[in-house]
């Protein structure tokens, strides 16, 4: 994606209550299983709002429900100020979404299929495709057939073919799917242009670290149920997170003489092999964490901290397997604690 | 109508689409060819030879051969249409275009019908073009097996011919129809042009047992509706029993709308997932 064009014209809008997007009680059943079991959502407008949930929690029904694929079985939801309900199709003329994969016609052409998608819905403006086009970054490649095209530049058209009728709410699943890093950035650069304009953009991921550099707002789903829900500021300020590297044999060693400064249910060993040990600690106490050690003779050979993501998404949603799809069980056993790496791996953290 | 214009620019330019009429026309163009290249064959004993004869130099003799070109049309043509009509709406599905214009606030039966017009009208160029190419090649055929064609002007048959065109074009977009909707249903465009195949010559093969019931289905009547006076079209079943051609195009109608409310009604209904 080449960044924001300047191609937006409109703001956004919000309802009386001053939300963009509200869902009250929205249930959705598949059989037996509930999809979604009284999700509330509150969106306001102007910002990027991450929707976060592993596998199977509820977050693509919702984006289907939201864009009337599927019909809920109860619960309201409240688009751009106005009552969204089962008929009022036009009301997702002033809403962009990608749901699930892209789709377009394989035989077609990037160009050509901006221009059949836009003779559906909202009336577009032919210059508006071309615009679009350069926002993902694909007036090169417009011509060919999209069947030629990589999962990263069909990721990008399906951008390209939310953003077609200037929404003033985006609807986005999984957006980073298949993006180079590159393409990552610009795609996290242009959703934050468009929230600074006034639109609103709702982003559902599983990919922490990218909905933490991006979102203002997060919503946490798991079994078909909001869990938090707040800007992400305030979530993880209480969320904070040193992690210690000593040498693997002085492990218990560092746990105890880090005790006086947090209790042992604190301590997670992220990675025994490697040394790694993560304390449940405010950001700001990395330093104090460095100097317990030292004076005890134990030398950190790598310090980070940061306020982690992850580390409250696996709190609230129950760590491994809370999804409906079940999950895959670590090696480290079915506690989580082996969803941690070595690393900050979506700490917003800094390194010594 | 923007979406009607979009249709046909979509299926303009759609492999199925030139594939589908290729092998009408190739099949067609083949079979006329050689009928009229061995219509004066030696080979076989004598009376076998000569009915052979005849019935090659018959499908070859104007002005008969308008009929018969037009029963091959909208038979074997319609079969074809029925497997490009699944493959259409199947691939709404499989692809998930209609779930991107659903998620831009298309209705889905506006959508899906429109799709079914832009269908219709492919369907009647390809007759137009298809009929054109037929009779050439008749032309062709009847040269071959040494036959006139003065046939070719005969006012009465010539002043009939776009009413028999229109009807023909009519029967074939039913049977179009009839694939659409048994993809909608199945939601895929395998299964759609294979249960539309199954039921084509499912039809066909219950005539033998059920003529009175299979007259009144979907292939049969849109056989019957032309009332060629010919032996029929390929398959259909409509050799066996016939309704008498008002009443068949009527039905026709009748499939026609029929298949066209279950699929709006189905795609009303149904929740796009996948």
């Amino acid at each position: 994606m080449s960044g924001p064009s300047g191609a937006l014209t409109s703001g956004g809008a919000a309802g009386a209550d001053g939300l963009a997007l509200a869902t009250r009680g929205l249930r959705k059943r598949y059989g037996d299983r509930r999809a979604l079991d009284g999700l509330d959502l509150s969106v306001p407008p102007g910002v990027v709002y991450g929707f976060l949930g592993p596998n199977g929690a509820g977050k693509t029904t919702t984006m289907r429900v939201l864009t009337g694929l599927v019909h809920s079985d109860g619960g309201t939801v409240e688009m751009l100020g106005k009552p969204y309900k089962r008929g009022d199709r036009r009301r997702l003329f002033e809403v962009g979404a990608l749901v699930e994969s892209p789709t377009f016609y394989p035989y077609l052409s990037g160009r050509a299929n901006l221009r059949e998608l836009a003779a559906s819905g909202a009336p577009v403006p032919s210059k508006r495709i071309e615009e679009v086009l350069d926002l993902a970054g694909l007036c090169d490649r417009a011509d060919d057939k999209v069947q030629g095209y990589s999962l990263g530049m069909k990721q990008r058209l399906g951008i390209a073919a939310a953003l077609l009728s200037d929404p003033k709410l985006l609807l986005l699943d999984e957006p980073a799917n298949g993006l180079d890093p590159a393409g990552i950035v610009a795609m996290r650069d242009t959703l934050k242009a468009l929230a600074s304009q006034g639109k609103t953009v709702f982003v559902s991921s599983h990919l922490l670290a990218e909905i933490q550099v991006m979102a203002d707002m997060v919503g946490i789903i798991a079994a078909g149920k909001l869990v938090r829900e707040g800007p992400l500021k305030e979530l993880l300020s209480m969320q904070g997170v040193v992690k210690v590297r000593v040498r693997p044999d002085l492990m218990e060693a560092a746990i105890k003489t880090l005790t006086p400064i947090a209790p042992a249910e604190h301590f997670t060993e992220t990675d025994r092999d490697e040394g790694w040990l993560a304390v449940h600690l405010a950001a700001d106490r990395a330093e104090e964490v460095n100097r317990t050690l030292a004076g005890s003779g134990i030398y950190a050979s790598g310090l980070e901290s940061g306020n982690d993501l992850e580390m409250l998404f696996l709190e609230l949603t129950g760590g491994h397997g809370s999804g409906g799809e079940g999950a895959f069980v670590g090696l480290g056993g079915p506690n989580g604690d082996d969803a941690h790496d070595g690393g900050a791996s979506a700490g917003n953290g800094t390194a010594a | 109508m923007r979406l009607f214009a979009s249709g046909i620019r979509k299926l303009s330019r759609r492999p199925a689409t030139f594939v589908t009429f290729g092998l009408l026309v190739g099949l067609l163009v083949l079979i006329v060819l050689a009928v009229g290249a061995t219509a004066n064959s030696t080979m076989g004993n004598g009376a076998n030879q000569a009915t052979r004869a005849a019935a090659a130099k018959e499908l070859v003799t104007f002005p008969g051969a308008y009929d018969r070109m037009l029963a091959f049309i909208t038979g074997l043509g319609g079969l074809f249409a029925m497997i490009y009509g699944a493959a259409i709406a199947g691939s709404e599905w499989s692809w998930g275009t209609l779930k991107s214009a659903v998620a831009r606030g298309e209705s889905r039966v506006r959508y899906l019908l429109a799709s079914f017009a832009s269908i219709s009208f492919m369907i009647a160029i390809g007759v137009v073009v298809a009929f054109g190419i037929a009779i050439v090649a008749a032309i062709v055929g009847a040269h071959l097996a040494g036959l006139s064609t003065s046939g070719l002007g005969d006012t009465a048959t010539l002043s009939g011919l776009p009413a028999r065109l229109l009807k023909g074009w009519f029967a074939v977009v039913e049977e179009a129809a009839l694939g659409f909707t048994i993809a909608t249903l199945a939601r895929s465009q395998l299964a759609g042009i294979g249960a539309g195949i199954a039921f084509y010559f499912g039809e066909s093969f219950a005539s033998i047992f059920l003529p009175d019931i299979v007259k009144f289905m979907p292939f049969s009547v849109a056989n019957a509706a032309l009332a060629t006076g010919s032996s029929g079209g390929f398959g259909g079943g409509a050799a066996a029993a016939s309704l008498p051609a008002d009443q068949a195009l009527v039905l026709v109608g009748v499939w026609l709308v029929g298949s066209l409310v279950v699929t709006s009604i189905f795609a009303d209904r149904a929740e796009i997932t996948g």
